[in-house]
């Protein structure tokens, strides 16, 4: 490869973008790096919220540092740069193109909050009333359905989770939001139940009493016990609302001209009057009858729908302003027409009753059921009916009624005959018994009344007896059915003739429209059964604006479906009247959620669900009820609907009760958002989608899901935090104690038949917990059951000894076979096999499993998606001497994805993608990236104080506390404030454009911002008034949220009080804070990289086709370090010929200047100029070289070892020699019938007590290549530990497989090995079988400890850290594994620790990422807030260059202190230390902090005499 | 001194106590306002000094609370706290104040519960401690040199609002 950059295949227009999927710790890192090096990212998360697994831990090993307060910095930095953009709730569904220039198709679910408004206050969330378990917590705690992930969580945004629709919701002709208002029942929130209920539904009172429920049918608790009582519950929340006195609401605003016109006073024509009138219509009803309600009123008669019920709802709607015209029937449709309306709406439903056509029909006796219970009604008001005929009651008194139908309409006139005074009362009917369309309970009722039904029954003819009916003649039916088009098929038993006696007959066999006030001219077409003909999507009829619904259009039907059909039609005449498309458009389809037995039952299992029969409501007693039409249900009382309501399986997740829609103040909410796909141009894509933990629910040998005490280590680390469901406390789920015994069950998920691998961090994870439980509880026994330690990593055996020796963790070597409960105590027997073979029994109190690390189902779709090719287990392919690279070019991968890894790694990693990803793309850096341009800063230094104060209300989080106009009222009295004004939300976009205009208007140069925390928000603020042209240093906060109004919730006056405090000394510093300058300093773009072994060598070469120079110092004469002595990988790559290739790149690069032969004489400089002195060749000419940035890849070597006759005995060879011995002389090879090796030698002891980490991986690798070419040589490998993590455990097995045998030696008793008669002897005491053994090897081999290269000058000379072991220190041991602590500085490769090729490749291009942060600025800008020091008053002390934790302070020739500001990190330590106080940290002065006190004592001292409240 | 209300002031570290602070708040755990925050970079920036003039001023007790030991954002700011208050301490009981009202706290900043239960811990301490006894003394001379402009423009109008609230 020429000039070091791979050859153009073709040329493709590069972009400058890259696309980074997986918004966990490696996707963060990866988009930072690359943003930070010029390049436009996209940012794809899944989930709600960036942060990843990471973001659920508690502590992190072996530091045990607070796992949110590292990460939180990120999560802040990655949500503010102006280079990333987030994409969340997103999945990436296709890439086009080719490397350079790919077209990604993303796809985004909807949210329901607007991202861009939501400001993240929680309102939402306090009034949602669906309660949920909370993913983060692992289902241990519960959430709402509108939540943020986590309370640091970024986007600091909420979001709604919604499964899809609920099945009652979903069999609702109306689409009643039924789980909503049953929800907020369950909460006691009456009023808001009773709006959820009538945004679908005008008439709860009604439905909740005569609706037929379908809901009720499709309602997924059938398959636990029985549904809820959703209609009764819907009539509790009305009863109990109308129980209130009624105010009317104010008429509402007429937006359009057009008047509208509805026949029809019924459920149908009220519905669509009210959408219409709220639709900004003027809207007249035109009622034929006396009062409006149509069939409600008139037809359902009192016992079972008080008629104040429905004048109560009838009136709701009346009074928003609409024109009804009773006893006005409309005679002839075209004259409602040229009346001026200009739509029409018929909805006069159903109300002509009918006759069989059948002998006697026309007896006096005989009624007709609509007409009966209309004259019923309208009697009990003392209405006549007006017709002329004999009252009702007169006809059926004392006499013997039959009601001729089997409906409800039927039932409601035997049940009125009844209360009537009737003698007797039945019913016969067409149907069966079981196929009777009345409700059950109605018959049932019904019966309770003394009336016989007689099922099953034709009806010939009325007996005739002197003009007077005499009975009915009727035949039984054997078969009858109703064809699709309505036709009758019926059957009939011959000679069943028989006479059924009575007096008076009532029809109750249907009833259909009176339509004959639609003349033909009138162009509406009406159908063969004599319904209105409409189009069934919009209504309308077939004459322009003429529009008909509800029974006029279907026949009977019931009066959900007529407030259904209102909605509809009122839908469509706005579209008409407004001249849109007359089709609805398409709604967002949302899935129902129907559940399967397994599921509920496995809720119940849970204890999530319990199993409880329905509430029954109260009925008065038969005997009471049929003497008068008092109601017959006595409907819930409060404490039987809210246990009632609390049965509900929230099955949606959000019900769309729009609770949350109508609290948002910033109109944040949107339940109408829908699924969109988006195409995004990049230059390269990486992948970093993280892993699922192990489903331990599978392996149901250890009881998880079966028995509350047995978590997984998730679990178990959310009961670990702070945060936590518990709080931090450890205990256990059955009983909330603290468990006294807990065992760690580890590979639990990890090297099984299933999962193969290694997952590289149980072993320490559990170790931390354990150690952390025991921190947390003086009582904890921890017990861990492991396999192998496989604490591998840099300071995981010091931890992993620190467990053993300082907190008692027990570790038990064996394997478990399986835990059962004691169900009286819920403890955990569990029993193992220890290491010699005997059967063990143990009991715990918990029992916490290590369960490994496995891709999700939706990574493997993602690598579907994007045509990358996965592993056997579902890992991303990579090559050992290519790891960041996919099967796909222009695609990488980083973290978990690529093999199970911990933190460091998965942050190395991702660097090293980012450096990879934007290394094709380095001729497009910047062209895709955004730069702000400010206004020029005022100059304000002179001025006296003008400051503004912002109060905040945080919707109610503050305002609902705090009494903010108060507090703004005294921010404005406060000196020096020349202006204060208060918000709802401080932080939303139209505020920031306040905050200008009001430095602007009223000249302020000091802003403050009352409101949540500067932790989150001072950037933000800070920002705003640099647009304004303020110095971002004159800008200060008082946190009057999290610090007053949260704390101190129930005290308002408190809060109050404390607020203006807290006002008053923002106010008292901002009065002493000045304008900082930011220095800019240029950037020299060259990078100096000390070290020429692969690391080193990657780095210069990485850093060079970034396109920056790069110098590269090697101290030997000739570059390749320990590369020069391997040969191959474990995975079979020729090393030899990559050391071969990478070096002739190397030296061939144009941009790449190699020294050997060179030691570093001098260092000085800081972030961006740097410049080092190098003495360099054979002869040592002096070299000075100018950089920006410097990465130490010095690595390390193989340890000569003392013990075991090394360097005596020919024979005994280290691993590095043996690897050589099996690359020369095949003879001697052939010769070798017996070879030992010894792991540990030199590592994890006294001396060295680390882990040396390549040596097992070695061993391994050279057992089997000598295995390949000799298979009759025995080889036996003694260890302590094997350390085969990750995918290594497949080779560990091949190894086994291949007839290695491993036998296990312990510490406190090392093999021996003596020289006995010409032979080697190694005896050696084996655990497992109890007894020493002796083998006699030809060749014994030593894995020898890896050891640091001598670097205690160059890191005196850089001012860098190292271990105790001699490695470099890294800043941070998790989060920033390449970097120094002093800015400009990185380190990869051994030099950091021991590790693999694979792993130093990924850490040197991580250092080039890195180092490109530096190298693609032009200029690097200092923060304001550092340390400077007034030489008048240093002595020269030399106390700050003694305490600076970055070694900063130098005396200069002036022989006084200097702080170089681009390399002080602002933590003020020097100057707090400073005898002669010379030295003050700017921002944070001495003045300032004491103002603050001054203001908080004479405040307090006020307050608690009683000044102040 | 049943009814006595101290005066305590915490200096709380951005990285960590503060945080803790915040979340604490999260959570909605209620402490006593009798607590007030100063937050600085690093609790390696509370001088002597600012610990000492604290009680000279007149407050009743002073508590630093940084990171996690060994989890200094700045490496070993807390350390030096650490010492710095060990000192003050020292002097406050030789001066007679009383070193039993000047604490060290670490915390992280996930640890929101155990910051409330510090602000709870230290009130209740104080209060038994009873007030300051520099307090009455100097007090009163303080009051004096009191800096006009940080208070409220007319003390009417001040109380006006006061009565508001």
């Amino acid at each position: 490869m020429e000039k070091g950059k791979e050859p153009q295949r073709k040329e493709v227009e590069k972009i400058g973008a890259v696309m980074v999927v997986g918004g966990g710790v490696g996707g963060m890192q990866a988009s930072l790096d690359l943003a930070n090096s010029g390049f436009k990212v996209y940012l794809v998360e899944e989930s709600s919220a960036i942060g990843g697994r990471m973001a659920q831990l508690d502590k992190t090993f072996p530091t045990n540092d607070c796992s949110m307060c590292t990460i939180s910095p990120k999560l802040v930095e990655t949500g503010r740069h102006l280079n990333i953009q987030l994409m969340m709730d997103s999945e990436v569904m296709k890439v086009d193109g080719q490397a350079g220039n790919f077209s990604v198709t993303v796809r985004h679910k909807p949210r329901y909050i607007d991202i861009s408004k939501c400001t993240g206050c929680s309102e939402c969330a306090q009034v949602c009333p669906i309660i949920t378990t909370s993913r983060f917590d692992e289902g241990m705690a519960q959430q709402r359905a509108a939540y943020k992930l986590y309370p640091q969580a970024v986007p600091n945004a909420y979001a709604i989770e919604k499964l899809g629709i609920a099945p009652c919701r979903d069999a609702c002709p109306a689409g009643q939001r039924a789980q909503g208002y049953i929800a907020l029942i369950r909460e006691g929130r009456y009023d808001d139940a009773m709006r959820v209920i009538k945004e679908d539904n005008p008439f709860p009172g009604i439905c909740g009493r005569i609706c037929n429920h379908r809901c009720e049918e499709a309602c997924n608790r059938n398959l636990v016990d029985q549904p809820l009582s959703i209609a009764s519950l819907k009539r509790f929340v009305a009863d109990r609302v109308y129980a209130q006195p009624y105010l009317p609401a104010d008429p509402l605003p007429y937006k359009f001209e057009e008047k509208v016109a509805i026949i029809g006073a019924g459920p149908c024509g009220l519905t669509a009057a009210k959408d219409l009138r709220k639709f900004g219509y003027p809207v007249t009803i035109f009622e034929a009858l006396p009062l409006a309600g149509g069939m409600l009123r008139v037809g359902i008669p009192d016992y079972r729908l008080p008629p104040q019920v429905v004048d109560r709802e009838v009136r709701e709607i009346i009074d928003l302003g609409i024109d009804l015209r009773l006893n006005t029937p409309v005679i002839n449709l075209d004259e409602v027409m040229d009346e001026g309306f200009k739509s029409v709406l018929i909805a006069v439903g159903a109300h002509e009753g009918r006759k069989l056509p059948i002998p006697g029909a026309n007896l006096p006796e005989v009624l007709i059921n609509t007409q009966f219970l209309r004259d019923v009604n309208l009697s009990n008001m003392g209405i006549e009916s007006g017709n002329g005929k004999p009252h009702p009651k007169s006809v059926v008194q004392n006499r013997h009624v039959l009601v001729l139908g089997g409906g409800n309409v039927a039932m409601d006139c035997a049940r009125t005959a009844v209360r009537l005074g009737a003698a007797k009362v039945e019913m016969a009917c067409l149907e069966s018994r079981e196929k009777m369309p009345a409700s059950i309970e109605e018959i049932h009722e019904a019966e309770e009344e003394g009336i016989a039904v007689h099922p099953s029954r034709s009806f010939k003819r009325i007996l005739d007896k002197d003009g007077h009916v005499a009975g009915v003649e009727a035949v039984k039916v054997t078969f009858m059915e109703f064809d699709g088009e309505g036709r009758l098929n019926l059957q009939t038993e011959e000679g069943s003739e028989h006479i059924l006696p009575c007096e008076v007959v009532i029809f109750a066999i249907g009833q259909r429209a009176g339509l004959a006030f639609i003349p033909e001219s009138a162009g509406v077409g009406v159908t063969r059964m004599s319904t209105i003909a409409v189009n069934p999507n919009t209504y309308a009829a077939t004459r322009p604006g003429v529009f008909a619904a509800g029974d006029a259009t279907t026949g009977t039907a019931y009066v959900i479906e007529a407030v259904a059909a209102g909605h509809k039609a009122a839908a469509s005449m706005h579209r008409y009247l407004r001249g849109e498309e007359m089709e609805p458009a398409p709604r967002p389809e949302l899935p129902v959620v129907k559940m399967v037995k397994e599921e509920v039952q496995e809720r119940v299992a849970k204890g999530e669900v319990n199993v409880t029969p329905r509430v029954k409501m109260a009925a008065s007693p038969a005997g009471h009820r049929v003497s008068s039409f008092t109601e017959v249900s006595l409907g819930y009382t409060e404490e039987e609907a809210k246990a009632e309501a609390s049965r509900c399986l929230a099955c949606g997740i959000c019900s769309e009760c729009l609770s949350c829609y109508y609290k948002c103040g910033l109109n944040a909410i949107n339940h109408d958002m829908v699924e969109t796909q988006e195409e995004v141009n990049v230059g390269s894509v990486i992948l970093a989608p993280g892993y699922e933990v192990y489903n331990a629910r599978l392996s149901q040998e250890y009881g998880l899901g079966r028995y509350p005490n047995v978590l997984n280590a998730l679990q178990f680390e959310r009961i670990l935090s702070a945060s936590g469901p518990t709080l931090g406390h450890v205990q256990r789920p059955s009983d909330k104690k603290v468990p006294k015994k807990i065992a760690f069950l580890q590979c639990v998920g990890s090297r099984d038949q299933n999962h193969p691998y290694c997952s590289a961090v149980c072993c320490m994870y559990a170790t931390k917990e354990a150690i952390i439980a025991r921190e947390h509880e003086k009582e904890v026994e921890p017990t861990i059951f492991f396999i192998d330690i496989r604490a591998y990593g840099k300071g995981f055996d010091a931890y992993y000894e620190r467990a053993k020796k300082e907190y008692g963790v027990r570790y038990v070597r064996c394997a478990i076979s399986r835990v059962v409960e004691n169900p009286r105590t819920k403890n955990l027997l569990i029993t193992y096999l220890d290491e010699a073979g005997e059967i063990r029994e143990e009991e715990f109190d918990l029992v916490v499993l290590s369960v490994g690390m496995v891709p999700s189902a939706s990574t493997k779709e993602l690598a579907k998606n994007i045509g990358i090719e996965l592993d056997a287990h579902g890992f991303a392919k990579t090559d050992s001497l290519t790891p960041l690279a996919t099967s796909r070019r222009g695609v990488y991968v980083c973290g978990v994805f690529q093999g199970p890894k911990d933190i460091p790694e998965t942050v190395a990693q991702a660097s090293g993608a980012a450096a990879a990803a934007s290394e094709i793309l380095s001729e497009v850096r910047g062209t895709m990236v955004a730069r702000k341009e400010y206004p020029a800063q005022k100059e304000v230094k002179e001025e006296e104080p003008r400051i503004g104060v912002f109060v905040c209300h945080c919707g109610n989080n503050i305002g609902g506390v705090v009494n903010v106009p108060a507090v703004k009222e005294y921010a404005a009295s406060l000196g020096a404030v020349v202006f204060a004004d208060e918000n709802l939300y401080t932080c939303s976009q139209d505020t920031q454009e306040k905050i200008k205009k009001a430095i602007e208007e009223h000249k302020l140069n000091r802003v403050i911002v009352a409101s949540c925390t500067p932790r989150t928000h001072e950037p933000l603020f800070q920002e705003t008034i640099r647009e304004a042209g303020l110095n971002r240093y004159l800008f200060e906060m008082a946190n009057i949220r999290d610090q007053c109004s949260w704390v101190h919730m129930h005290e308002k006056e408190v809060a109050t009080s404390k607020a203006r405090d807290l006002v008053r000394m923002a106010v008292a510093n901002a009065r002493l804070i000045r304008p900082l300058e930011e220095l800019t300093k240029g950037v020299i773009k060259r990078g100096l990289v000390i070290g020429g072994g692969l690391s080193g060598m990657t780095a210069a070469l990485g850093l060079a086709d970034q396109g920056f120079e790069a110098v590269l110092v090697e101290k030997e004469a000739e570059l390749g370090g320990n590369l020069r002595h391997l040969k191959t990988t474990l995975d079979g790559k020729d090393v030899s010929r990559y050391l071969e290739e990478l070096t002739a790149r190397v030296t061939h690069h144009p941009r790449i200047q190699v020294f050997t032969n060179a030691v570093i004489t001098d260092f000085s400089g800081y972030v961006g100029n740097y410049k080092t002195s190098l003495m360099v060749g054979p002869r040592m000419f002096s070299r000075d070289v100018e950089h920006g940035v410097t990465i130490v890849a010095t690595g390390g070597e193989e340890l000569k070892p003392k013990e075991y006759f090394y360097g005596q005995d020919k024979r005994v060879l280290t691993q590095l020699e043996m690897e050589a011995f099996l690359h020369g002389d095949g003879r001697k090879i052939q010769e070798l019938k017996e070879v030992v090796m010894i792991q540990c030698v030199g590592s994890r002891n006294e001396e060295r007590p680390y882990c040396s980490r390549v040596c097992c991986a070695e061993a391994v690798k050279n057992a089997l290549t000598l295995k390949s070419l000799n298979p009759k040589a025995r080889v036996t490998i003694l260890y302590r530990d094997m350390r085969m993590y990750g995918t290594l455990e497949e080779d560990y097995a091949r190894a086994r497989k291949a007839g290695i045998r491993f036998l296990r030696y312990e510490e406190e008793r090392q093999p021996e090995v003596t020289p006995k008669d010409g032979r080697l002897e190694v005896t050696f005491y084996n655990p497992v079988l109890r007894e020493n053994l002796t083998l006699r090897p030809d060749l014994l081999v030593l894995s020898a400890a890896t050891i640091p290269a001598d670097t205690a000058e160059l890191a005196s000379m850089l001012k860098v850290p190292r271990t105790a072991d001699g490695f470099f220190l890294e800043a941070h041991m998790k989060l920033r594994p390449v970097d120094f602590s002093s800015e400009g500085l990185f380190l990869c490769g051994i030099a950091h620790s021991p590790k693999t090729i694979e792993e130093s490749l990924s850490q040197a291009s991580a250092a080039v990422a890195r180092a490109c942060t530096v190298l693609a600025k032009d200029q690097i800008q200092i923060s304001g807030v550092v340390s400077v020091v007034d030489p008048d008053k240093c002595a020269a002390c030399l106390t700050c260059v003694r305490v600076c934790p970055y070694n900063v302070p130098v005396i200069n020739k002036e022989g006084v202190a200097e702080i170089e500001a681009a390399m002080c990190h602002g933590c003020g330590i020097c100057a707090s230390e400073c005898p002669g106080k010379a030295i003050k940290l700017q921002h944070f002065t001495d003045e300032q902090v004491m103002a603050k006190c001054d203001v908080i004592i004479e405040v307090l001292s006020d307050v608690f005499k009683g000044e102040r409240v | 001194m049943e009814d006595f209300e101290p005066i305590v002031i915490a200096f709380c570290c951005h990285y960590c106590a503060y945080t803790a602070a915040d979340l604490a708040g999260t959570m909605r755990l209620q402490y006593p306002s009798n607590v007030r925050i100063i937050r600085l970079p690093c609790t390696g920036k509370v001088d002597v000094r600012h610990l000492l003039e604290a009680f000279e001023k007149g407050a009743d007790g002073v508590y630093v609370a940084g990171c996690m030991e060994g989890d200094c954002h700045f490496l070993k700011g807390n350390f030096r706290a650490k010492k710095r208050v060990a000192w003050a301490k020292k002097i406050l009981e030789e001066v007679g104040i009383g070193g039993d009202r000047l604490e060290m706290y670490n915390m992280s900043a996930a640890m929101g519960p155990r910051f409330a239960e510090v602000a709870r811990e230290m009130t209740e301490k104080i209060r038994k401690l009873g007030p300051n006894p520099a307090k009455k003394a100097e007090r009163k001379a303080h009051s004096a040199e009191r800096k006009e402009n940080d208070r409220p423009v007319q003390s009417a109008e001040r109380a006006a609002h006061s009565a508001k609230v």
